[in-house]
């Protein structure tokens, strides 16, 4: 017999349920998912900026960069990761009002490293693009294409040296998310 | 009590340095208020634990089924699965894994099931570097030391203890302790790390039955970046992780960070459905032990969700430190569960509480901490280390029960008080005068008091 088989032995409880599992939860959606969301975000450390339009060209200028060192993963397809510095564009599927956490999914545009090796990311949001809670958001996810997605929340940080929050851990050091 | 861990005397280290023992308690006292503010902004959050507690125990009941369908699905999306039965079998299956790949460096995110399993030790004796690269966790790895709590590694060392660690390994400035230094320097120290793997190791938060996917929560993102470089991702999850479908994430993922920092969501919750391209993502899942904790009578303290809520609010753990309780998770959920393990060796733990229950009113999944210590401490009273307390216990009720013995010790005990010498009252075995005085006894006792009231 296998490890596995063994394992499961020991368990004993090979019966299936009798209807799969499901959340009875209420719940209570904030008043304005745009506040919130924005509140949310702000608070984990990230930048909001809002954009009529958000071409490569007006999101560079609105941050100040030049568009030399910023790569939009919206229309330019990315196999190499480029060195270090880069700040890329990313397309935000939809996001999540009580958190300010987005749901993002590189797909095969560009590769997975992008989104911890650049040194700012930019996510491009339209505001209509709100659920309110992770449950409204785990029903829109569509896992049965999915590879890799992410909810991210912010740029990446740290606590881990006396409770001391420092923004940029291994991540990306700064996070904007443009919403239109 | 040879081979028996004993928390008190642990901690004894811990306590003596009463200034750093009152910052911990403070600084883990900060961050149960953090989760306190967090709570307060979800008007449903009752409800959402009680459906934590409902959701684990029906996978519970389901376990084998669930377990079957995640490997099947896990399967069709190109996930190799792998079983464990302990943690021998563990440490040789990734081991083998990284053989195969020959991979020489890895980098590891944090995972309490690999600490359990002692994987660093396993690979570093065979000739492979790994690197932990959560901070707290590389903190600790570089002192040569274990975490002391699950969510915060590092939370026993000051900023001037990671100062001096970095200085040595990382060549910072020693007198330089500001915690953006710090964490800029351990940046750059591991971007190289994360540059030249051959490998990463990860935890598993959650893993997803329905969709066969796995789910890993951070705030640093290093599990992210550290599986978008190399080929070989290995995920090890202990076989408690699995949970229905990712509708159980709408429930699960709204209570982990909030009660585990006070923040909203982790920075980066993120799904392995598939391997990335060219790339393979094995899943290890892993018994040792807990298909015969499900059977017993802790079998819910399977359905913890590792937040380490339970060790902010716990009035012991904050004064004693992670590491006085001698096991791989500490606190409350550690008491319970290395107690479970082994009675004999890890039974002190059971007492190293105060029974407030604080515990069990901010784990997300509900499980009834200081009821499961209850139940393990009647276990470790069976226990042989354990006889001389029953044995106290005994001869106190024998005379309790009987008024006139009890009269009569107490008038003998009057006239002795003054006259037995300290050094044995306070002899070394009796365990319960070492951080406590003796009670004066009163001199006229409370009987002849009533008595005289009545008749007056």
């Amino acid at each position: 017999m296998s490890a596995k088989e063994r394992i499961l032995q020991a368990l004993q409880s090979d019966t299936p349920p009798a209807e799969p599992w499901q959340s009875r939860v209420e719940t209570f959606a904030p008043d304005d998912l745009l506040t919130s969301f924005t509140t949310a975000w702000e608070g984990a450390g990230g930048e909001v900026l809002w954009l009529g339009e958000a071409s490569k060209e007006a999101i560079a200028l609105a941050l100040g960069a030049t568009t030399k060192k910023v790569v939009d993963t919206r229309h330019e397809k990315i196999d190499e990761i480029a060195p270090e510095g880069l700040w890329a564009i990313v397309e935000g599927v939809f996001g999540v009002a009580e958190n300010g956490a987005v749901w993002i999914e590189p797909k095969e545009r560009y590769p997975r490293a992008l989104l911890t090796l650049a040194e700012h990311v930019v996510v491009v949001l339209e505001k209509r693009r709100l659920v309110p809670t992770m449950a409204q958001a785990y029903r829109k996810v569509d896992f049965s294409t999915l590879s890799y997605g992410l909810f991210l929340a912010g740029p990446s940080k740290t606590a881990d040296i006396e409770q001391s929050l420092v923004i940029g851990a291994h991540g990306a050091l700064k996070c904007t998310a443009v919403l239109v | 009590m040879s081979g028996a861990h004993n928390h008190a005397r642990a901690a004894e280290a811990f306590t003596a340095d009463s200034k750093r023992a009152h910052w911990h308690d403070k600084a883990l006292w900060f961050v149960r208020q953090k989760r306190d503010k967090a709570v307060a902004s979800v008007p449903e959050w009752e409800a959402l634990r009680a459906e934590a507690e409902a959701l684990k125990a029906h996978t519970r009941a389901h376990l084998g089924y669930y377990l079957r369908l995640f490997e099947e699905r896990a399967k069709a999306n190109g996930i190799e699965v792998y079983w464990a039965e302990d943690a021998e079998a563990h440490n040789q299956i990734v081991h083998r894994l990284l053989q195969e790949h020959g991979a020489r460096r890895v980098v590891k995110s944090k995972s309490m099931l690999t600490e359990e399993c002692g994987l660093n030790p396993y690979l570093q004796a065979r000739g492979i570097e790994v690197v932990d690269t959560d901070l707290g966790e590389r903190i600790v790895q570089l002192a040569s030391q274990h975490p002391s709590h699950i969510v915060l590694p590092a939370i026993h060392l000051k900023k001037e203890d990671v100062a001096r660690i970095f200085a040595k390994h990382l060549g910072t400035a020693p007198e330089n302790h500001d915690p953006a230094y710090l964490t800029r320097a351990a940046r750059e120290h591991l971007r190289q790390k994360f540059l030249e793997a051959d490998a990463a190791i990860t935890g598993v938060n959650f893993a997803l039955a329905e969709e066969g996917a796995v789910t890993v929560c951070t705030n640093e993102g290093n599990a992210d970046l550290g599986t978008a470089l190399p080929n070989l991702h290995i995920a090890c999850m202990g076989l408690e992780k699995v949970v229905p479908s990712a509708e159980a994430l709408g429930v699960l993922t709204r209570l982990l960070a909030r009660s585990a920092t006070g923040q909203a969501i982790t920075t980066y919750t993120s799904h392995f459905r598939r391997p990335k391209p060219g790339g393979r993502l094995c899943v290890v899942i892993v018994d040792n032990g807990r298909s015969g904790l499900l059977k017993e009578e802790f079998a819910q303290a399977t359905a913890c969700l590792r937040c380490g809520a339970c060790m902010n609010t716990c009035p012991v753990y904050r004064r004693s430190g992670g590491h006085s309780y001698g096991y791989v998770v500490p606190g409350p959920i550690g008491s319970v569960l290395a107690s479970a393990r082994d009675t004999a060796r890890y039974g002190s733990l059971a007492f190293a509480c105060t029974l407030c229950a604080s515990c069990d009113t901010v784990c997300p999944a509900k499980i009834d901490l200081h009821e499961l210590l209850l139940k393990s401490r009647r276990r470790v009273i069976e226990q042989k280390p354990f006889h001389a307390k029953r044995t106290g216990l005994r001869m106190a009720a024998f005379v309790l029960r009987r008024p006139r013995l009890y009269r009569f010790l107490t008038a003998l005990w009057r006239r002795l008080e003054g006259v037995v010498p300290k050094r044995w009252l306070y002899h070394p075995k009796n365990a319960w005068g070492r951080e406590r005085q003796m009670p004066k006894i009163a001199q006229t006792p409370f009987r002849a008091r009533y008595a005289k009231r009545r008749r007056a």
